[in-house]
């Protein structure tokens, strides 16, 4: 374990001091410290759910923090918000790149504020200084395209440049934005760090990726569930060291469900033949026994989303067969799949899992109604009971089976999307990130039921945000990058910090993947 | 759940049946000739043409779309089957319920398809075929056709017993019945989830452009029936029959519980809408009020109506806020008695 280093380079830009943030049963971010110096590359990182993108959020005045102190340049900023982040020069580019998509590359770059403008606007005068910039970062686009034809890695591209040389920021922070990047962009963005420190000003890197960031940053800061690791100059880091300064010391003794009870059947119950889209996933192959719990551990954007979906025939696929007890199938929408018993959890319960406006009971008999109901006539006599003993076994904690979803906490909504899946007792089960956002007594809970009760029923395929609820009931783990899977774990040989690091991509066999 | 937040859930839930039960009473004491059975009986049938319309645009609003084109179904549907029946040597007065029937069903079917398969805005696709439709009427319908077949006006002339009036039973009924579909049926449900979270219904295996489709439908359906009465009521077919209707439609599903999110409402409480709206007309006629004014009363109904619709949110998440923390406080208190025994 690498001792953590008081560095002392230059002045203090930015500190945080004691960042806590709460959430409604959750605590994000607990007594968080941060110190950025001017001309620096300061690198966060964290696992998924670690809480960088409340830091994030933070920093950029987007999340008031619920407690603790921000100081900008040596001077205590009471209430950050965006406006005042902006004025203090702080600039942020997001993940997903943010974009007028009808107007041209010259208006996104002088947006909102058009240079030399009074009373009307001189478009010569910003195309030839658009032209300029991007002549001096080499970054061949034309300045009257429209940002629709741009491709997201351009897109994303510009607003960096936006940010670096027409916001001339001085705390220029950068989320994640080298995923969205190509190789050619990326060289750019390396090139534009490079530039932008020499002339004085701070960089703020977040990355999944431990490879960029090492030779991309001066400094890095790890967070871990909620909680500053420390801060650490790159220079004393490997790979190695960094994975495991990130993932922590776990002991898997104490994690690990139950190992005695898993039952699993030989038959296989669904499998899947070079299953293609490609651009998404390519060439996946798996099996599926009766009670198996199975596994994919990949990082945002490395197609585990798109495969789940693409199973339950919400997405389509281009090539490859998919078979369920042998017999080859194909489903165009979900509502088939459902009926053959294969469901999909969605990753995102406000938008894609749960109806917020109807009741706990509404939600949870979505997929069962007709087993509440005679001749399609719903009885209360048997949907109530049938709420009420889901609603035990989830431990969802409301007052009343009628309680609206709204009003419940994000760990007790979870509790409901899988409760509703459960519910079913499907023979195949999708569970996208099934412990997204939920705290930590609701993610024990929620992966107790996966393994005690769905398993008894169901052949299981699991995402989670973190590889640790993986390991703890998974029998396989897949890992997927960039669409393929290019490792597989079985239980016994577990190794959190070995699978993280597959997951980067970092113990590929060369020429495996481009 | 203790029994007083029931009360106050279902009060809230129930909401415009205490505004009609208010007004109500008020008038009884208030306007003459209000309170006699006559009256009654006449609020009733004046508010059945109404609440055809606050039905169907109720249940297009619950799947989270909205159908302006049914005022003008109410005069296309009667209008073309009048047209094609009066060149009939001997025409089937059933033959002719059917087929108005029909046309509004098909009206529905081509606003569904559009808007759930195409995904046309439901707002613009309905607004092109309601003035498509009204300039048709207009057009091959001068001013009025009447004389029409004594079993196609029976809805709307028709009365039971020679006192009740057919289209007053009719209305009450069809409302009964959806009031069944919508909270006792899987059919119901699946508008309600739709309505609810479109994605989250579709992802769960309910097949969401159909259910989009019906409501649609029955709309136009619904729409159609409404144009059976309106014709019947005044022996004729006109080519005016509904204009401007459809916005009071509005009004009546937003007072009765209905929404522009979607998913909610129950046909119960559009019927108290639908009658609200009725009893308000009427009332304000026997006073003596001047018709433009009946007419502005009637918009500041609807600007009520979508204060409601804000506040009735707001106070229903207040009356289970408070609920959670007496419930919190007691299990604290529990806690600390046992600890202290």
């Amino acid at each position: 374990m690498v001792e953590p280093q008081e560095v002392t380079r230059g002045q203090r830009v930015l500190e945080l001091h004691h960042i806590t943030k709460l959430y409604s049963g959750t605590v994000a971010l607990d007594n968080v410290e941060l110190a950025v110096e001017r001309g620096e590359v300061h690198g966060i990182i964290g696992k998924n759910g670690a809480g960088k993108s409340t830091l994030v959020g933070i920093i950029s005045g987007i999340i008031p923090p619920s407690r603790g102190e921000i100081i900008i340049n040596g001077k205590p900023v009471h209430s950050l918000t965006p406006a005042v982040a902006k004025k203090h020069s702080i600039s942020i580019i997001t993940q997903e790149p943010q974009v007028i998509e009808e107007s041209t590359v010259t208006e996104n770059l002088f947006m909102p504020k058009y240079l030399g403008s009074r009373d009307f606007i001189n478009w010569r005068f910003l195309d030839q200084k658009a032209k300029e910039i991007l002549d001096r970062v080499g970054f061949p686009v034309e300045t009257y395209l429209k940002i629709r034809d741009l491709s997201i890695s351009e897109k994303q591209l510009l607003l960096v440049i936006k940010a670096c040389y027409v916001e001339e920021a001085d705390i220029i922070i950068m989320d994640e934005v080298s995923a969205s990047l190509n190789q050619k962009d990326q060289r750019i963005l390396y090139r534009i760090i490079d530039e932008r420190i020499k002339a004085g000003k701070t960089v703020i890197f977040i990355s999944h990726h431990t490879k960029e960031l090492l030779e991309v940053c001066d400094r890095v800061s790890v967070i871990r569930d909620g909680h500053s690791v420390g801060c650490y100059d790159t220079a004393a880091l490997d790979m190695k060291s960094l994975a495991s300064l990130i993932v922590g010391e776990t002991h898997y003794d104490e994690l690990v469900l139950e190992d005695k009870s898993r039952e699993i059947g030989e038959e296989t119950i669904f499998e899947l033949r070079d299953f293609t889209a490609y651009g998404r996933f390519e060439d996946i192959n798996l099996k599926l026994r009766k009670g198996e719990i199975v596994g994919i551990a990949g990082l945002r954007g490395s197609g585990r989303t798109e495969l789940f979906k693409a199973i339950a025939g919400i997405d389509t696929h281009e090539k490859g067969e998919l078979y369920l007890h042998g017999v080859e199938k194909s489903y165009n929408s979900p509502e088939k799949a459902s009926a053959d018993g294969v469901m999909y959890l969605a990753e995102e319960r406000e938008n894609e899992g749960l109806v917020n406006i109807a009741s706990i009971k509404k939600n949870l008999t979505i997929n069962i109604l007709s087993k509440v109901s005679r001749r399609e006539v719903i009885y209360d006599r048997l949907e109530n009971p049938k709420a009420d003993e889901l609603i035990k076994t989830m431990n969802i904690k409301a007052f009343s089976r009628e309680q609206e979803i709204n009003q419940l906490s994000g760990g007790n909504k979870q509790k409901v999307l899988v409760g509703k899946i459960l519910a079913k007792a499907p023979r195949v089960c999708l569970l996208d990130e099934a412990t997204r956002g939920v705290d930590i007594e609701a993610k024990e809970s929620i992966l107790n039921t996966i393994n005690e009760e769905m398993r008894k029923t169901s052949c299981i395929l699991i995402s989670s945000p973190g590889v640790d609820d993986l390991i703890k009931i998974c029998d396989r783990i897949m890992v997927l990058y960039k669409g393929r899977i290019i490792d597989e774990f079985a239980r016994p040989e577990f190794n959190e910090e070995k699978i993280y690091r597959v997951m980067q991509g970092e113990l590929l066999k060369s020429g495996e993947v481009k | 759940m203790r029994r007083r937040t029931k009360i106050q859930l279902f009060l809230l839930d129930n909401l415009v049946w205490i505004l009609l039960l208010l007004f109500f009473i008020y008038n009884t004491f208030a306007t003459d000739s209000f309170f006699t059975m006559r009256n009654q009986v006449n609020i009733l049938f004046q508010s059945s043409l109404m609440g055809m319309l606050v039905l169907a645009q109720g249940i297009v609003m619950m799947v989270g779309e909205l159908d302006l084109s049914i005022d003008a179904t109410l005069a296309f549907a009667p209008g073309i089957t009048i047209l094609v029946t009066s060149s009939m040597v001997e025409p089937s007065p059933f033959l002719a319920i059917l087929m108005t029937l029909m046309i509004g069903g098909l009206i529905g079917l081509v606003n569904g398809i559009f808007i759930a398969k195409l995904r046309a805005n439901s707002f613009l696709f309905t607004l092109s075929t309601q003035i498509i439709m009204r300039g048709l009427v207009l057009f091959l319908i001068p001013f009025s056709i009447s004389g029409l077949l004594p079993a196609y006006a029976f809805l709307g002339r028709g009365r039971v017993g020679g006192i009740f009036p057919v289209a007053a039973v009719a209305f009450v009924v069809i409302f009964l019945i959806f009031e069944f579909l919508f909270s006792k049926t899987i059919f119901g449900r699946k508008f309600l989830l739709t309505g609810g979270n479109r994605k989250a219904s579709y992802i769960s295996g309910i097949n969401t452009s159909r259910v989009i489709i019906m409501a649609f439908v029955i709309a136009g359906l619904l729409a159609a029936v409404a144009g059976l009465i309106a014709a019947g009521r005044q022996n004729a077919v006109s080519n005016s029959m509904g204009t401007n209707m459809v916005m009071m439609a509005f009004a009546g599903a937003i007072l009765g519980g209905g929404s522009f999110e979607g998913g909610m409402g129950k046909p119960i409480g559009m019927l108290g809408g639908a009658l609200l709206l009725g009893m308000i007309d009427n009332a304000l006629t026997l006073k003596g009020v001047n018709v433009n004014l009946v007419s502005a009363a009637k918009g500041g109904l609807i600007f009520i109506a979508i204060m409601l619709d804000h506040f009735r949110v707001k106070l229903n998440a207040y009356i289970l806020y408070k609920e959670n923390l007496k419930n919190l406080i007691e299990t604290a208190e529990d806690s600390a008695g046992s600890v202290a025994s």
